[in-house]
């Protein structure tokens, strides 16, 4: 700031004494100024060589580093997006073939199931048909011991009543009648 | 079939086919086999006897129409029967009666194993039967 004043002092001193009177009252010095104005520079130029530079790159690597942070959680940001959507993806993936699995499922169990039907109709209509069977055959079983019973007991009536009932000269005739058939073989 | 029954067997068919006059059994020629069994007394003796027992018995039989009876049979009937058998059979067959009142009425005539039914409890029996 007091360089940058310098030329500024002068050119007034040039143009009038005023300016050296009032660096005077001030106290400023030329030569000391110029010497601080060195010194300064060379501070100046150490500050910024060993320090300034350093931490410059520091920020600067910091930068970079913050940039590449960025660029990685942008392409994290991206990856995971994508990642996201595979998922979800695979979810859909994973619910359809789910559902396909339990459609599958439901159609094996109807079909199970109407073939079992279908098996214990049959069964039951096959064990219809053999009672059905027994029955008929056990009535006619029946019905033919009592068709023979019957018959006995006509036979066994008319072998009594016949003994009983024939004379000896209705059994003479039908002696004769039944030689007559003998010797007919 | 022990050995021994056979050999009895075959010595009893040689003494029936001895007895056998003109196809016949003849009372003369079974005296005559009986005497010689008696006398030679042959090995299984008994067993030879029973076996041409059997064997007389058949030929009997078969010479024989044995007629079954409820009521009675004329003479006339019997020869008529045997005449008709004789014809049948092809040998002279004679006829005997037996009383059977179980038949009720009519008459079953046996030659050797065969059977011919011509009464009214055979009849009822058939009936019995089909039913």
């Amino acid at each position: 700031m007091i360089v940058e004043l310098l030329p500024l002092a002068e050119a007034a001193g040039q143009s009038a004494g005023g300016v050296t009177q009032i660096l005077n009252e001030f106290g400023i010095d030329g030569p000391i100024l110029l010497a601080q104005a060195i010194n300064f520079s060379i501070v100046v130029f150490v500050l910024w060589r060993f320090a300034f530079k350093p931490v410059a790159a520091t920020l600067q690597q910091r930068q970079k580093q913050i940039e590449t942070g960025l660029k990685d959680a942008a392409d994290i940001k991206a990856k995971l997006a994508a990642t996201h959507q595979e998922t979800l993806q695979i979810l859909q993936k994973a619910h359809a073939e789910a559902a396909q699995v339990v459609d599958n499922a439901r159609r094996a169990a109807k079909e199970f199931s109407e073939r079992e039907q279908k098996a214990a109709t049959d069964r039951a209509n096959e064990i219809i048909v053999k009672a059905q069977q027994a029955i008929e055959l056990e009535r006619k079983k029946m019905m033919q011991e009592t068709r023979g019973e019957i018959a006995r007991l006509v036979v066994a009536t008319t072998q009594k009543v016949l003994a009983k009932e024939l004379s000896d000269f209705e059994r003479s005739r039908f002696n004769e009648a039944a030689a007559k058939e003998l010797t007919n073989v | 079939m022990s050995a021994a029954t056979k050999q009895a067997q075959t010595l009893a068919r040689h003494l029936f086919n001895l007895s056998l006059a003109e196809g016949t059994v003849s009372a003369e020629r079974v005296q005559g086999v009986l005497a010689y069994v008696e006398k030679t007394a042959p090995a299984n003796a008994v067993l030879v006897l029973k076996a041409y027992h059997r064997l007389v018995a058949i030929e009997l039989a078969r010479r024989v129409a044995l007629v079954e009876h409820a009521g009675s049979v004329e003479a006339s009937v019997l020869k008529s029967i045997a005449a008709a058998m004789t014809q049948h059979y092809g040998r002279t067959i004679t006829a005997a009666s037996k009383a059977n009142p179980g038949l009720i009425a009519g008459l079953r005539v046996r030659v050797g194993d065969d059977v011919y039914e011509a009464s009214i409890a055979g009849r009822l029996q058939a009936l019995a039967n089909a039913s």
